[in-house]
This record gives structure tokens, C-alpha cells and sequence, in this order.
């Protein structure tokens, strides 16, 4: 534009691409960009339906294109309606008070020292020498090869200069710089290493938690309800964040120092780290959590239901029954709990009563159970629906079964999710193993993918997820609160 | 609509150029840092009054307000640590703002930047304040030890001498302390006019890093001071916006990084670029969101923005190096706030959505953004 060229030119595209068929047919989103930029510029003409039918496009090619970013003057606080602005007129008074707590405590007791860190020693960071020192290095670290010639700049041998050409050996030379880089590259090794070293260190002072656990609550005991309510928060939210980052063990963390903070407020804390816990598959203490969030909230429907996914997952299926029971209770339209509740009656079947046995007997596919068992199998009564009075002969049945017969065997929950993933994965982990040249680096790869299945079948027993459709209510379930 | 939305809750004009807002912790009410026209320093603290604002106080000193930072004091005393334009740090406690709890002179020419640390942070190492000035020094200040600073990080005594460099001393624009997780590890990031970017670290007195980027750095700040480092948003002239991922330090390459070039520049209102590369001033992470963050441009509008980590955020190089990969950059929405440059912003720090911004035009908003939790 300035240097007289125009954005067609700029952009290299004939004027015939200009035109409702060929943006119909185009797949290419960067060439869609340009085309755009070109017809809002103007400087072909005016073409508002073209336009329009090219940007279209585009935002079927790339919804998220920069070209659809747009700016808006600020709107004034009149286009919010009363009732949203009311949480904020409410907050300045709630927070006005808390202002007035702590001007009062300031009041109170201003040489109280909150036993701080020692001022640090005095120093000086020299930014000359290390400039220098850096200085030298980063020529060397950006382009490695090029400064190599460089260096040797001194001694270069003039092109005329043949008798000097003859004793130069190449392989030698690039050996040389071979090495040069090996060294770089350890020295810059080294000092990264310096600094995870020193990382490690802290890690083994973190590890001290018991103590960091008394300091905690000696400073608490200093803190008025004001402020631990405040630290509480800050814990709780950092938490929230680590949760987002799906660094489940860093939110453990943050929220067990905001329950330690503010235990009399720490419902939501206690629910937020259950749902970690359980996405750490740590369902004992998601469990615990969830009931202690519920002894503070008895009708918490979040708690409940994530309570009796832990249950669920644990494998205590009645516990979970019942919870699920308890949420219609509260809520009787709850989707999610409605759903999980399908989920388990087809798995259990109407459930047993509780004094009753757990075992249930399976039909085994033929291909699978051994040839055995072919005759006896069609004797035994189908235990689907074990009604009150069927358990008890589907447990003495296995019993009059001949020895050999495998009991584990039988005693399967109705339904086995069997993941083809896992054969297949071993499957191909054994044609592998022969060609033993790769082997090395793709039994990594194995185990990586074997990780995934086991994450991946402890998901599939999840009742929620099996059911398709149900994005809505795992979303319900994890948001934090 | 569903999107967070950024509304102009309340509007004050005032008599004097505005150089930094912020929120009091724990208050309705924030700062307002400023230079009168005779170059007096004034100091406003306005109240939010439900839909008004009331003045409570003012402050006049001798020397022009440059920049001020409530991080190293503890929720209870909350005082104020401010630099001005002759070199002076001085912390002030707002109810009795006429004697200064601690009074240094710090640099040769204007305090540009300050940040601090330690306040309300537990177990996270003494409370320090750091400031940067036009002298190019950076200086970190424990209030309880007199006159001079912990640590002094000054350019040498002449400048001039390399092929490359200039003859004028560098200036620090931009400061913000990070990596505070225990009570020995911090780092301070600096931005100077050059482009310039050092991480200085604390602990080991060294510089850990440094790059330089293609234009002169007006804003950085880490998306949280005390947590082990995770992202550096660092903003620029001519309207560059970069965020490094922080976690992951490559030997040789350092880290990476997601970049913006037009930051500054307004999106005209159907999305054709127009008008000059303007500068970023500064970024401002929400407190309660540290992936989502602010920018204030010199056209007058601000921006927000949403990180979005990539699915792994590590990879092995061939020489099994770890090194960091930079997620994406959304642009959440954009909105015009004034004709003049943006270059304050501050979040309030325990309510989601509310903001304070100060821009050239002479005038403070209070800003509600919507919907930032559905982010």
C-alpha cells in the first residue's frame, strides 16, 4: 500500500479469485484470510455480499481466524440490570465491614510482628561481568554453527595462499567444531543442572510437611477470623487453578491449607479437593471428604453426587445405590443422578438386600468358558434379576460344582467391560519384542499406551461416562465451586 | 451473550495526569497516583460508594507520583510503597499519609516501575519492594534495614564502550517479582527500553536468563508471583504481546514462547486493522483466573485474553533436552475505554470482575467485567 502496491499484489492473488465460485471451492483458510482482508480493504471495489459470503467461509475454514476479532466502545453500566449490579453494591458493603475489622486491628496491636523472615544480606548482582560472560556465550548459543568461523576468523587461510590450503584437512576441522559444540552444549547442561539440583533440595525441605503443618498453625493463631477467612479463600481459589491445569496434587495441596485455615467454612474446600481426590483415583479420601463437606452441608447435591461416584468407584455399590437415592430426594429431576441409577440397576440388578450375598453367577460366552462347564450351565437359573429368594441358590449352586471348576471364575459382576484395546496393545507389544533394534524406544511407547487403556478402563466402569450423552452431567459434577 | 462482557461502571475526571491506580486489599476503595501540573505528586483515595465515588483523602507532595504497589505490606497495616520522579521511594501509611513510614532515595531520575513481595504471601521469604528506575538500576528495598537496598542490580559506571551499545544508559520500564513458593526462591523479571529481558535470581545472586526482544518493554508481570514460576506475560512498543511458558527452561534455547504481534493496535469495529503499531503499557492477570489476562493499548482500548496450555507442555529434543511448548493466545473481547493510552490497570484482588483503570484522557474508571467465571 505505501510503496504503491496493493494487497492483491502483496498477497500474490489473480483478481479472478475474486469471485463467489472460487471462494465456494476454497479449502485453503490462509488464502480465505487474504481474500477477506482484500475485500474489506476496499481497494478492489465494493462487493458487500461477496464479502459477506467469503467470510462465511471463513469461519467455517477458521472460526477462530483473527480477522473476526472486533472492538466495541464500552458500554455503560446502565445496559446491566438491577439485579446484576445488586451482588456488587452488596460485596461493597460485606467488604467495607471487613475493611472497618481490620483498621480496627491495625489499631490494636501495631508492633505485632508477625514473626517475618531475617532481612537478606546485603549483595550487588553485577550485570557487567556477567554481561561480559553472557556476552561471550550468546553469540555462541544462538546460530552454534556460525560463530565458529568466526572465531577462527585470525587464522584464515587467504584463497591464494595454496601451499597453506594443502596442509589444511578438513575431517580435522570438523572434528574440531564437532567438539566445540559437544562442550557448549555439556556446559550449558551443567548449569541447568545447577538450578534442578537445587530445585531437589527444596523438594526434600517440602517433604517435612508435618512441620510445615505446626508453623501453619502457629501463625494461624496470630491471624483474626478476617483474615484466615482471607487466606482461606486465596488458598481455595489457587487450588481451583491447579485443578484447571489438571495438576490435581499441587490443589490437593492448596485446599487442605485453606480447610486448615477456615475449617469452619471449608464446605466448599472439602468438596473441591473430594473431586481431585477422585480424579487422582483416591476414592477412600474423596469418600471422607465428601462426608465431611456434608456434614457442613448436609444437602449439598455436588458432594452427594461425587460421593457416590467415589462409592461407586471403590466398588461399594449399594452406598452408592443409596446416595443417588438420597439426590432425587433433594432433587427429583437430577439427570445425572437418574442416569447413574439406570446404570446401576442394569448392572446389579435390583439390588439385593443388604444381609444378602454378593455373588452373582454369570452365563459365560462359550467360546470363553471352558468346555466343562457346557452342561452343567443351562441347570443353573438365570441370577440376572436375583430377587430376594434367588440368591440363595445361586450361592449353594457353585458349591456342588466339581472341583475343578474355577469359583473365580464365576463370580463375576453381570456385566465384564472387556477394552480390546488392552489384547490389542499386548498383541502388538509381542510382535515387537522379536524385532529388538526399535525395541527400546517403542517399549516406552508401550507403556505409555498401556497407562492409557488402564486409565481409560477405570473410566469405562464409571457409571456416568458409559452412558453416551451424559457430558452435561459430568460437567455438573466437576465444577468447582 | 454468553461472553464475558467489560462494562464502564463509574467515571471520575480529575486535574492531574494519572500515573498508576490500585486497589486498597480488602477495601471498596483504591489509589489514585498522579502528577499535578505544577510536577506536585498527588495521591487520591476514592471510595466506591454503590454507584458513586466518593474522594476520602488527598495527598500532596512535592514530587511528581510515578508508580505505587501495596505487595509487601500485611493485610493489616496495608501501607502504600511508592516511587515519584526524583529517585524517592518512599511507603506511606494511608491514614497517616503526612510522615512516610520509610523514606530512601533510591535512583538518580524517575522510579519507573515498582513491585512487591511478602505482604500477605506465608511462608514466602521476607516482604521486599523492588524498584527500577531511569538510571537503569534495579533496587530491592527491605523497609527494615535503613537507607540501602538488599540487593543492588546497577549497570556498571560507564556505558558507551561496546561496538553495539549505545551511549545512552538503558532504562528499566518494567519489573515483577516471581517464583516465590518457599522462603528462599524469587526471581525478579526486568524489561528495559532496549528490549532487553533479565531474570534475575535471588536466591543464587545471578541472572538466571535473558533475551532480547525486538522493541522496548512497557509491561511484564509472571500470571502469579507464588507459585513456581508458570507463565511471563511481557508486553511492548509497537504492540508486541509475549507470553513464556516459565516451567521448563532449555539449555540453550531458554523458553518458550507464544507471541502477538499487534496487540496494541485497535481492531476497527469490523476487524480491519487500522492506525499506527501502538504500544502495550502494561498486563494485568485476574486474580482469580491466572490463565486470563488484560492488556491496556496506546490507541485507548483493552483487551482480554485467555491462555490456552497445549496438551503437552514438555518435549524431548534429540538430545534429551527437555524444553518448554507455548500454548495459544484467544482474544476474549476488546472494548474502546478512551481516545488517550491505557497504561494502568489493576484488578481488585478479592472480587471477581472489578477493575480500576487510569489512561492519559485525565480520568479513572471502575470497570465490571461479566461472566469471567464461565472462562
Amino acid at each position: 500500500m505505501e510503496k504503491g502496491k496493493s494487497l492483491l499484489q502483496k498477497y500474490n492473488i489473480p483478481i479472478s479469485n475474486l469471485d463467489f465460485g472460487y471462494v465456494e471451492k476454497c479449502e485453503n483458510a490462509r488464502e480465505m484470510e487474504k481474500i477477506v482482508m482484500i475485500l474489506r480493504s476496499g481497494e478492489e471495489g465494493y462487493f458487500p455480499d461477496l464479502t459477506r459470503c467469503a467470510e462465511e467461509k471463513l469461519k467455517k475454514l477458521k472460526p477462530d481466524s483473527k480477522l473476526f476479532r472486533t472492538e466495541e466502545k464500552i458500554q455503560q453500566s446502565n445496559v446491566l440490570a438491577k439485579h446484576e449490579l445488586k451482588p456488587i453494591y452488596d460485596w461493597t458493603n460485606e467488604i467495607k465491614n471487613k475493611d472497618n475489622v481490620l483498621s480496627e486491628l491495625k489499631e490494636e496491636d501495631t508492633v505485632q510482628a508477625l514473626d517475618l523472615p531475617p532481612v537478606r544480606k546485603t549483595t550487588k548482582i553485577d550485570i557487567d561481568k556477567d554481561e561480559t560472560e553472557t556476552s561471550k556465550n550468546k553469540p555462541a548459543h544462538k546460530p552454534s554453527a556460525k560463530p565458529q568461523p568466526k572465531s577462527t576468523n585470525e587464522q584464515r587461510i587467504k584463497s591464494t595462499d595454496y601451499s597453506k590450503w594443502d596442509k589444511y584437512d578438513p575431517d580435522e576441522e570438523i572434528l574440531r567444531m564437532d567438539l566445540e559444540q559437544e562442550r557448549e552444549k555439556e556446559q550449558a547442561q551443567i548449569k541447568l543442572k545447577n538450578i534442578i539440583n537445587t530445585k531437589k533440595e527444596d523438594q526434600l525441605e517440602i517433604s517435612e510437611e508435618i512441620t510445615e503443618q505446626q508453623r501453619l498453625n502457629a501463625q494461624i493463631a496470630k491471624l483474626s477470623q478476617v483474615e484466615r477467612e482471607q487466606y482461606a479463600e486465596k488458598f481455595r481459589l489457587r487450588g481451583n487453578e491447579y485443578f484447571k491445569a489438571k495438576e490435581y496434587e499441587n490443589a490437593v495441596r492448596e485446599y487442605t491449607r485453606a480447610i486448615t485455615f477456615d475449617p469452619a467454612q471449608a464446605a466448599r474446600s472439602y468438596n473441591n479437593r473430594a473431586i481431585s481426590y477422585l480424579k487422582l483415583n483416591n476414592y477412600l479420601l474423596a469418600i471422607k471428604d465428601c462426608e465431611a463437606c456434608l456434614r457442613l452441608e448436609p444437602d449439598n447435591v455436588k458432594a452427594l453426587l461425587r460421593l457416590a461416584d467415589a462409592n461407586y468407584n471403590q466398588g461399594y455399590r449399594r452406598e452408592s445405590y443409596g446416595i443417588y437415592q438420597r439426590v432425587l430426594e433433594l432433587e427429583p429431576n437430577n439427570a445425572s443422578a437418574k442416569k447413574s441409577l439406570e446404570q446401576l440397576r442394569q448392572q446389579v440388578g435390583e439390588l439385593a438386600p443388604a444381609h444378602a450375598t454378593r455373588m452373582i453367577i454369570e452365563e459365560l460366552p462359550s467360546d470363553t468358558a471352558p468346555t466343562t462347564k457346557k452342561p452343567k450351565k443351562p441347570a443353573t437359573p438365570k441370577p440376572a434379576i436375583p430377587k430376594p429368594a434367588t440368591p440363595k441358590p445361586a450361592t449353594v449352586e457353585p458349591v456342588k460344582l466339581p472341583k475343578d471348576y474355577d469359583l473365580a471364575e464365576l463370580v463375576k459382576p453381570n456385566r465384564v467391560i472387556k477394552s480390546k484395546i488392552a489384547t490389542a496393545a499386548e498383541a502388538l507389544g509381542g510382535t515387537l519384542k522379536n524385532t529388538n533394534s526399535i525395541a527400546n524406544a517403542q517399549k516406552q511407547q508401550m507403556q505409555h499406551m498401556m497407562q492409557k487403556v488402564a486409565s481409560a478402563q477405570s473410566q469405562l466402569r464409571l457409571p456416568q461416562s458409559t452412558c453416551s450423552g451424559s457430558t452435561n452431567n459430568k460437567l455438573l459434577i466437576q465444577e468447582l465451586q | 451473550m454468553d461472553k464475558p462482557q467489560m462494562i464502564e461502571h463509574l467515571h471520575e475526571s480529575v486535574a492531574y495526569t494519572v500515573y498508576d491506580t490500585k486497589w486498597i486489599p480488602l477495601s471498596a476503595k483504591f489509589v489514585v497516583l498522579g502528577s499535578k501540573p505544577n510536577s506536585h505528586g498527588i495521591l487520591d483515595i476514592y471510595e466506591l460508594n454503590e454507584d458513586k465515588l466518593k474522594k476520602v483523602k488527598s495527598v500532596e507532595k512535592k514530587a511528581a507520583f510515578k508508580c505505587g504497589t501495596f505487595g509487601a505490606s500485611s493485610l493489616r497495616n496495608r501501607h502504600m510503597a511508592i516511587g515519584d520522579f526524583e529517585g524517592r521511594l518512599q511507603v506511606l501509611d494511608l491514614e497517616r499519609p503526612e510522615m512516610a513510614v520509610y523514606n530512601v532515595k533510591g535512583h538518580t531520575g524517575i522510579i519507573n516501575c515498582i513491585d512487591a513481595i511478602g505482604g500477605t504471601q506465608l511462608e514466602c521469604g521476607a516482604p521486599e519492594i523492588v524498584t527500577g528506575g531511569r538510571d537503569g538500576a534495579v533496587k530491592v528495598w527491605d523497609i527494615r534495614q535503613g537507607q540501602e537496598p538488599v540487593v543492588d542490580i546497577s549497570p556498571p559506571a560507564q556505558m558507551g564502550d561496546g561496538v553495539n551499545r549505545s551511549n545512552l544508559r538503558r532504562d528499566c520500564w518494567a519489573l515483577a517479582f516471581g517464583n516465590t513458593f518457599n522462603a528462599e526462591e524469587r526471581l525478579i523479571a526486568a524489561g528495559y527500553d532496549n528490549g532487553d529481558l533479565k531474570l534475575f535470581d535471588l536466591r543464587a545472586m545471578g541472572v538466571r536468563w535473558e533475551a532480547t526482544i525486538r522493541n522496548g518493554i512497557c509491561g511484564l508481570e509472571f500470571d502469579r508471583r507464588d507459585i513456581p514460576m508458570n507463565k511471563l506475560a511481557v508486553t511492548t512498543l509497537e504492540g508486541g504481546l509475549l507470553v513464556y511458558d516459565m516451567r521448563t527452561q532449555h539449555p540453550t534455547k531458554g523458553f518458550s514462547y507464544v507471541e502477538e504481534r499487534n496487540a496494541g493496535r485497535s481492531v476497527g469495529s469490523n476487524g480491519v486493522i487500522t492506525g499506527p503499531k501502538a504500544t502495550v503499557w502494561t498486563v494485568r492477570h485476574v486474580p482469580q483466573n491466572r490463565d486470563v489476562f488484560l492488556t491496556g493499548s496506546g490507541t485507548g482500548s483493552i483487551r482480554l485474553w485467555k491462555y490456552e496450555y497445549p496438551d503437552r507442555r514438555v518435549f524431548q529434543d534429540a538430545d534429551g533436552n527437555k524444553e518448554g511448548v507455548a500454548g495459544k493466545l484467544h482474544m476474549i473481547s476488546a472494548v474502546t475505554l478512551s481516545s488517550q493510552p491505557v497504561h494502568s490497570f489493576d484488578w481488585h484482588p478479592d472480587k471477581l470482575g472489578l477493575a480500576v483503570a487510569g489512561a492519559f484522557d485525565q480520568s479513572v474508571r471502575v470497570l465490571i467485567t461479566t461472566k469471567l467465571n464461565t472462562l
